[in-house]
């Protein structure tokens, strides 16, 4: 019966139009009918306004039928919903206070939610921005103890079975799987360089610190990626080792340095030295294959390793042993991962074994082809951790604000439960008046959604920063797109219905007689009372929730903060150098940066300068084995002890007692015999009751004899949360050879950041081709470390911050609706002698007794839930009895605050009043 | 609504004013009502607004048409009448209500029985 459906649809469409015309031809109709059924009954001899009544009940319920007729001659819902959305704006203007109120709730509610939402989605969701970045596999590896694979380089992460996952191939079994066929398509490699060094490149005569990728010379055809100006690198250009000095630069680092100017391509830069021409600028947003967060500065074909980033065994493109480059490839239309894995699997076990010496007891680590659409993701990860806990404490927020808007609909609903009643008494039905209601509901969750995502766009960088160090780059670039809006959409719909459904449902339910029989003043108090009353137990017990949270993460962070690192941290500036190999190999390095040392000692102002390999509370760290000579050697002991190579004036200059022996002096040179101070800790572990002073001790089997000379405070070493480690400090200038860059710590007697112009004249007088990197201050040091706890501080403070106040609105919005709806009885206690201290204490009792219960169960609830905090905690338990006690009593006198003014109201009702108000 | 399975309770307003136009010819909502009225003998109760409803539904299957006319006490009115289809669908329509109702008959003579 296709036909009879397509006509009832055909008259439906054409009954879109001709409205009017439709509705005045029933009413004729209707007209006509009443008319001749009344003439009827004259005609049985009834009076003539009788018999129109008669005639009218005869034929039921004109409107509704009319209203029946309308929606079965159209479609109804594009004409209704229309009706509907209007009459929900008018409704809305008609009582501004209200709706900016609730409107303003939501906002903040859905705003905490879209900016959670646009970091959560950076960390976990964002892909690279190139095309089809779903088809991408990145080659890596579960790595043992017993792999043939020995020596890699680069990030790894412990995957949730608990395996080590390395991503990180050897150049020649690069070369090997390249030239087998296999399901990935062409495989196309490249590395992080930041991860190893600093690159430093000389622009226009001004060094300046540069990140770089290197690419295999099909990096940007695999990847397909073209340049948006000049050419990318091509496979020509990593053709032999040392060769194709070129590099493709990104959108940013154009804009930077450049201004965008498209003369650039052909101009040479000098990188780490080696002059390199600019031949390209990769589109915008691109940020090469290692991370979708940061983007590289630099893309240069991997050929350039043993210039850019030389190695004293050699080239790394020989290198059979050391794995150090990742490896992607499409999977091709028409294959599955599990297809690409087995035949790469086989690929990968001839390659390894046709490069390096597979000892017997050695495996093959198993292949995996893990999702390369978002990188080698590095930085994400850590954020992998938290977010579940923001986003959970986020959507807390959102259901306060909920509870409020619910809250406030309700208190005011009595006035609407009058208006819905004589609307279905002429004729409304229940489901069109629950669907308008509904939908007032969703024109507030709406608004409410649009100044969300407002709040969210304005703040959508306040986040990043909060995780990032004070001067580097943002560690997550979020990007507004899509997916936040289309995020903030749903859950603002969801909202609204979450808070509408309820009222909806409850009003369109309730008897047409019920409220137009009852007056105003007896409105079925009892129930409409208790509803409120219990989203205000909700609201206050969601808000401790909030409140304890942020108070443990507050105090988490008040504790490291102020924990003694062991190290006078005030008055100190750092910044690291990196002479590069290519014009100071070892050990010229080591006398460029003594030469620097000694300079930057003299320098006015400055109290005493020092540097050393690893920055304290950098969060990275030495180890090195520690053999004691002139005893037995303790197979099972710990080979792993902290060290640092530092200056002279190590000790001097961050202010770390020398407990007993001596500090590094002018004696200690190069030629002099190996020094070393150690902790007290170290102390105690290898020399317990004994003086260590003299004895010495080996850093591997066969290596120079050290002498201990001093014994030192224990200070912190890498990580604030770890305890004070053993450990040991040798001399700089001592060692035979030093890789990577040296921190300088210099201690000033004012504010540190007032010396970077003279310390900079210093380095650049010495050489002009060194950059200064990473600029900043012990005490900012410390902060980036502290990153993470700052940020979980700030916004649980903030959501806290944010439940307080609505909550108070909610107690407040209550309180003063009971007190309106009881003014007669409260008029009546007047008048019977009630005092008005006696009625104020009488409304603040009541009061306090739905914030105390809010408290109970909020408490209750914290002690079930803080315990997923207790990883992100330090120094305390999740169940912290002062910061529960804490925001319980905030929270009491928070709900006193907000039923203040309607106490006072109450205290202040005269019987008159009262009775005038009847 | 797919004209194969009918709807009782709605189902059986518009089977009724169906038959009616098949039987009496053009008449107006007025005129229907009246006729359902006198053949139920005053037993079946109705608002007759609903018969309004039925007549757009009907319409709407094109079971029936409709024109503007003047009514015996020189009103204007709108006058119905059975098409082609409605008379098709009426056919279908009487043999389902025949076999259902003897069906639920038989149905209801078995309760009798036990």
């Amino acid at each position: 019966m296709m036909s009879a459906w397509l006509g009832s649809v055909l008259s439906r469409l054409h009954g879109l139009f001709g409205q009017g015309r439709a509705d005045r031809e029933l009413n004729d109709e209707i007209e006509t009918h009443v008319d001749l059924l009344a003439e009827r009954f004259v005609s049985w001899g009834m009076s003539r306004t009788e018999a129109v009544l008669a005639a009218r009940r005869q034929f039921g319920n004109a409107t509704l039928l009319r209203q029946r007729h309308r929606e079965t001659r159209t479609f109804s819902w594009p004409a209704t919903v229309w009706q509907d959305i209007r009459f929900a704006v008018r409704v809305l203007a008609k009582r501004p206070g209200i709706t900016a109120i609730s409107v303003a709730s939501l906002a903040l509610g859905i705003g905490a939610n879209t900016a959670i939402f646009t970091l959560a989605k950076a960390a976990l969701f964002d892909s690279l921005s190139v095309p089809h970045p779903e088809q991408l596999r990145l080659l890596a590896y579960a790595q043992d103890g017993r792999s043939a694979i020995r020596h890699s380089w680069g990030d790894f992460y412990t995957d949730s079975q608990g395996r080590t996952i390395v991503a990180s191939f050897s150049w020649p079994v690069y070369q090997q799987l390249l030239r087998k066929d296999h399901s990935l398509g062409e495989l196309f490699a490249f590395v992080d360089l930041t991860q190893f060094e600093h690159l430093s490149a000389s622009i226009d005569g001004h060094a300046e610190v540069v990140s770089a990728e290197l690419v295999s010379g099909n990096f940007f055809q695999g990847i397909g990626v073209g340049a948006a100006l000049g050419r990318p690198i091509v496979p020509g250009d990593d053709a032999a080792p040392s060769s194709g000095a070129v590099a493709v630069i990104s959108d940013s680092f154009w804009a930077r340095h450049f201004a965008r100017s498209p003369s650039v391509i052909g101009k040479t830069i000098d990188v780490n030295l080696t002059p390199v021409t600019i031949v390209g600028i990769a589109p915008p947003g691109f940020t090469g294959a290692s991370s979708v967060q940061r983007s590289q500065d630099l893309f240069m074909p991997l050929s350039m390793q043993p210039v850019i980033f030389p190695q004293k065994k050699g080239s790394l493109l020989t290198d059979r042993d050391t794995w150090w480059i990742q490896v992607m490839g499409r999977i091709q239309p028409n294959t599955s991962v599990e297809q690409a894995r087995a035949s790469l699997t086989v690929s990968l076990d001839q390659a390894i074994h046709s490069t390096m010496a597979v000892a017997k007891d050695q495996t093959i680590p198993p292949l995996l082809l893990l999702p390369g659409g978002r990188g080698w993701n590095y930085a994400a990860q850590e954020l992998e951790h938290p977010m579940p806990v923001l986003l959970a404490l986020a959507g807390l927020v959102l259901l306060l604000a909920c509870v409020n808007v619910a809250n406030v609909l309700l208190a005011q609903s009595s006035s609407r439960s009058r208006e819905i009643s004589v609307r279905m008494a002429l004729g409304a039905g229940k489901l069109r008046v629950a669907r308008q209601l509904l939908t007032e509901c969703l024109c507030l969750s709406l608004m409410g959604g649009a100044g969300g995502l407002l709040l969210g766009f304005v703040g959508r960088d306040i986040l990043p920063r909060l995780f990032s160090s004070s001067w580097g780059p943002v560690a997550l670039q979020t990007r507004f797109d899509w997916r936040v809006f289309a995020f903030t959409l749903a859950i603002s719909v969801l909202t609204g219905i979450a808070f509408g459904v309820g009222p909806s449902w409850q009003a369109a339910h309730a008897g047409v007689n019920q409220s137009l029989k009852n007056g105003s003043t007896t409105t079925s108090r009892r129930r409409k009372g208790l509803a409120g009353k219990g989203l205000i137990v909700v609201q206050v017990a969601l808000c401790t929730l909030l409140l304890i949270s942020a108070g443990l993460f507050v105090k988490t962070f008040a504790k490291l903060t102020q924990l003694d690192p062991g190290f006078k941290k005030t008055g100190l500036l750092l910044f690291t150098l990196e002479p590069p190999q290519q014009r100071y190999p070892s050990p010229k390095n080591i006398e460029v940066l003594h030469r620097i040392e000694e300079r930057l000692a003299t320098l006015p102002g400055v109290d005493s300068a020092t540097l050393s390999q690893e920055a304290l509370l950098a969060q990275s760290g030495s180890n090195s084995d520690f053999i004691p000579l002139g005893r037995p050697l303790d197979p099972s002991r710990q080979r792993y002890i902290a060290f640092n190579s530092v200056g002279q004036s190590f000790f001097k200059t961050m202010g770390i007692s020398i407990l007993n022996g001596r500090q590094f002096d002018n004696h200690d040179t190069s030629t002099s015999p190996a020094v070393a101070v150690i902790n007290r800790a170290l102390a105690q572990k290898e020399f317990p009751g004994m003086n260590p002073l003299g004895s010495t001790f080996r850093m591997k089997e066969g290596g120079v004899p050290i002498e201990v000379v001093g014994v030192c405070a224990d200070s912190k070493y890498a990580w604030i949360r770890q305890e004070d480690p053993p450990a040991f400090f040798v001399l700089y200038t001592q060692q035979k050879d030093l890789s990577g860059g040296m921190t300088f710590e210099i201690r000033t007697n004012g504010n540190p950041r007032n010396f970077v112009p003279a310390i900079r004249q210093v380095v650049e007088s010495t050489d002009k081709d060194l950059p200064l990197i990473d600029i900043r201050t012990q005490q900012e040091q410390i902060d980036a470390a502290l990153a993470p706890e700052r940020s979980f501080a700030a916004v649980t403070t903030g959501f806290g911050l944010l439940a307080l106040l609505l909550a108070s609105i909610g107690i407040y919005g209550v309180m003063a609706a009971a007190v309106s709806r009881r003014i007669n009885e409260i008029g009546v206690r007047m008048a019977l002698g009630a005092r008005a201290n006696q009625v104020l204490r009488m409304v603040l009792g009541e009061a306090t007794v739905l914030a105390l219960a809010g408290v109970c169960f909020g408490l209750l609830a914290a002690f079930g839930l803080t315990r997923f905090l207790a990883s992100f905690l330090y120094g305390l338990k999740p169940t912290d009895a002062l910061t529960f006690a804490a925001s319980g009593i905030l929270l009491w006198f928070v709900a006193m605050v907000a039923s203040w003014s309607p106490a006072r109201r109450a205290s202040r009702i005269q019987p008159v009043q009262a009775l005038r108000h009847e | 609504m797919s004209a194969g399975k009918s709807e009782v309770l709605q189902g059986t307003l518009d089977l009724m004013i169906l038959k009616t136009l098949h039987a009496l010819g053009r008449q107006h909502g007025f005129g229907i009502a009246r006729r359902i009225e006198q053949i139920s003998e005053q037993s079946l109760k109705l608002n007759e607004g609903t018969v309004y409803t039925s007549l757009l539904r009907l319409q709407q299957q094109g079971w029936i048409s409709s024109e503007w006319g003047v009514s015996e006490n020189n009103r204007k009115a709108r006058f119905y009448s059975i098409t082609k289809r409605g008379q098709k669908q009426l056919a279908i329509e009487t043999a389902n209500w025949e076999t259902i109702s003897g069906i639920i008959g038989r149905v209801l003579r078995l309760e009798g029985q036990r």
